[in-house]
């Protein structure tokens, strides 16, 4: 008691009372926050990215001890599993060789037929490999953190990023060497999709669970269990046919689906560089 | 030269709490591919921020409370401020309801502990619903609550460490 007393004869007023109006001041701040970050102005993705930048590095030097121990446990089940892997990917190499034929004479047929229709291709797109560094998964939120390295001042917000099994999310931001990815499983993620068989449009929209959902889908839309869903390219924001989910679910009020990837065995990922939406010159022209 | 000296003591005893919760966090964020410990993530920040307010008021304020709120939001990519706001409400409640327990002993700072979490994550669960006007999953929720509070005496151990061997609070009190 003595000391406190001590503390508080050395204090004068007007720390004392900028001590007392302090927590409701910070409360003020982070409401204010809130506020701009529903209005998105680009002030929060400049304080977002100024944070990110520091904290980013920090989060890599604590990953690369793991990453190091992963790397050696990794090397070492493979060279236990050589001979079997070896036998495997003969077998697929043979697959493949009789398939590599077949897919040479459609492409030749696809180009004629698209000559023949004065068919437009879409630019073809560039990607980059980025190493997961950190992960997020709670009931609040799904995002990645990635390390970009040199390739960092070619990406930009918005990027699909992919792995060997299809769409995992995309760049929520840049800052520094590094990028934030919003998985498809996140709240805040709404992604344009089609189903590959029927052709349905709808959108996807995550629950920070495994679990996706498939709304604005027509009303007499053909979707099965079991049906793949890939982008619909609508909206210029993802490129056409990247596969994102599957339907587990499709009941007449709503129709589920799983992500084709799991979230913990990330580990690389390619970011699809991708842009075809008109500058703002061009857009108010259009208008 | 002192009252230069007196300023820099006075901030390290503020900065260690909140290095000791960064580093915790940082461990925490050491990838092991798997989902399970993805909703280990946050266990150090409310373990974090109620350990040193209910067990060292003079070394942990609101200030603290709003950089590890900031950090936490952007690492995450929650909105921004969702996660202050919560550390603010955990510190406050903290701060306040310490006082009636007696938190020197060790099993009623944890009955605190698991009541102010369960408030906490209630409050940031309700947040981010009216941020997204969607509901989140209660499941995940529920789990990390609990993960959260049984965590708690093993993260406490390591505050109670860094708080023995790095805080000297005596000699401050003496320099003032």
């Amino acid at each position: 008691m003595k000391r406190q007393k001590v503390l508080f004869l050395k204090e004068n007023y007007v720390l004392r009372i900028l001590k007392n109006f302090m927590v409701a001041g910070l409360f003020a701040i982070a409401l204010l926050l809130i506020l701009v970050h529903k209005i998105d102005l680009g002030l929060i993705s400049g304080v977002s990215k100024g944070v990110f930048y520091i904290t980013a590095p920090l989060i890599r030097v604590a990953a690369l001890p793991a990453d190091a121990i992963s790397f050696g446990y990794k090397k070492a089940a493979e060279i236990v599993n050589i001979y079997q892997e070896n036998e495997k990917l003969r077998q697929e190499n043979q697959e493949l060789f009789l398939l590599k034929d077949k897919i040479r004479a459609v492409r030749a047929e696809n180009k004629i037929l698209k000559k023949l229709l004065h068919h437009i291709d879409l630019p073809q797109e560039k990607s980059y490999t980025a190493r997961v560094i950190a992960e997020n998964g709670s009931a609040f939120t799904n995002s990645l953190i990635i390390y970009l390295g040199e390739a960092a001042p070619e990406i930009k917000s918005g990027y699909a990023v992919v792995n060997e099994q299809g769409l995992v999310g995309r760049i929520d931001m840049v800052s520094g060497a590094y990028a934030r990815v919003t998985l498809i499983t996140d709240i805040n993620s709404k992604i344009p999709v089609v189903s590959q068989k029927s052709r349905d449009r709808g959108i996807l929209t995550g629950h920070n669970t495994r679990e996706l959902s498939l709304i604005f889908t027509p009303l007499l839309a053909e979707l099965h269990k079991g049906d793949l869903l890939v982008t619909s390219g609508i909206g210029g924001g993802l490129p056409a046919d990247i596969p994102v989910a599957r339907i587990t679910r499709a009941g007449v009020e709503n129709i589920t689906a799983a992500p084709l990837f799991s979230a913990s065995s990330l580990e690389i990922v390619k970011i699809i560089v991708y842009d075809i939406l008109p500058d703002n010159a061009t857009t108010g022209e259009l208008e | 030269m002192t009252a230069l000296k007196n300023f820099l003591t006075n901030l390290s005893v503020f900065i260690i709490p909140l290095l000791s919760i960064l580093v915790m966090v940082l461990i925490f964020y050491i990838p092991r591919y798997s989902e399970f410990w993805n909703l280990l993530r946050s266990v150090p920040f409310y373990t974090g921020i109620y350990f040193w307010i209910s067990q060292r008021p003079d070394a942990f304020n609101s200030v603290s409370a709003f950089v590890l709120g900031t950090f936490a939001d952007i690492t995450a990519g929650t909105p921004l401020g969702v996660g202050i706001i919560t550390f603010l409400v955990l510190y406050f409640c903290s701060l306040h309801l310490s006082a009636y327990f007696n938190v020197k002993k060790f099993a009623y700072s944890w009955l605190l502990f698991i009541l102010l979490a369960g408030i906490t994550l209630l409050f940031k669960g309700l947040l981010v619903c009216a941020f997204y006007r969607s509901l989140i999953p209660l499941k995940p929720l529920v789990f990390e609550f609990l993960l959260v509070s049984a965590l708690y005496p093993l993260l406490a151990r390591f505050y109670i460490w860094t708080e023995r061997r790095f805080i000297h609070l005596e000699e401050r009190y003496e320099k003032i």
